[in-house]
């Protein structure tokens, strides 16, 4: 594992943001199962390389691709475990929709005061 | 409420303060949909009829499987284009249970695919569509 970027796990919000544009969920996808290397990743799109670099840059930050030099090249793979966090935002989902359905109810049909 | 994650299954309660006959349409009428989750809805509350929810960044579809009012429904759940939550490829089972005068929702989301890129996309999607300023 020498030469990986390190691990610290970002915030939701950082991986969040991350995720937010199309671009960098498609690259994601590239290097979901595999390492590919930057020039790869940026053959994929009709971006600038250094618009696809920066994408990259983002991804690194938020903790969501790993960085591994070999030789001259720089390889890049999604680290599946910085998606935890997402994964925990999703439990939240339905549980906070359900919460506005009780809000959206029990305003429309509020229940007649109860005289003592 | 409550929510508990288990496996690729997502379980989700509420209590709300009216009858399952009051809730129910909540499910079924997109007017009433609406109000609660995603931005438009297009609904066909019979077996096999259209499930579609427009959420903004990103839209459910599927069917309604199973329409019991006032007490249950399931509709299948899915995000066109992602390979690994398609169409169809998730259920929603909803069961309104009487408490009195009360409501008592408990939600199961099941066939959720294991912690993969796809489910994390839609569920964020889903989050920053609600988070979106009005």
């Amino acid at each position: 594992m020498a030469g990986r970027t390190p691990t610290t796990p970002a915030a939701p919000d950082a991986v969040l943001r991350a995720l937010a544009d199309p671009h960098r969920r498609q690259i994601l996808r590239l290097v979901q199962h595999t390492e590919l290397p930057a020039g790869q990743i940026a053959a994929s799109f009709s971006l600038t390389q250094q618009a696809v670099s920066q994408h990259i840059g983002v991804l690194k930050t938020a903790g969501l691709l790993s960085e591994r030099r070999e030789g001259t090249r720089r390889l890049y793979a999604l680290r599946h475990e910085s998606l935890e966090p997402v994964r925990e935002l999703l439990s939240e989902f339905w549980p906070d929709a359900l919460g506005r359905l009780k809000t959206a109810v029990e305003t429309a049909h509020p229940r007649p005061a109860r005289r003592p | 409420m409550t929510a508990e994650i288990q496996g690729d299954v997502v379980v989700a309660t509420e209590h709300i303060k009216a009858p399952p006959e009051v809730v129910f349409p909540y499910f079924t009428d997109p007017a009433l949909l609406v109000t609660w989750i995603g931005d438009r809805a297009d609904l066909d509350p019979q077996p096999g009829g259209l499930f579609l929810l427009d959420m903004g960044e990103v839209v459910a579809r599927g069917a309604y499987l199973v329409v019991e009012p006032p007490y249950r429904l399931v509709f299948s759940w899915g995000i066109p284009g992602d390979d690994t939550l398609p169409p169809g490829g998730s259920t929603v089972e909803v069961v309104l249970t009487p408490d009195g005068e009360d409501t008592l929702i408990v939600l199961t989301h099941r066939g959720l695919p294991p912690a993969r890129l796809g489910q994390h996309r839609a569920g964020w999607e889903h989050q920053l569509g609600r988070l979106r300023p009005a």
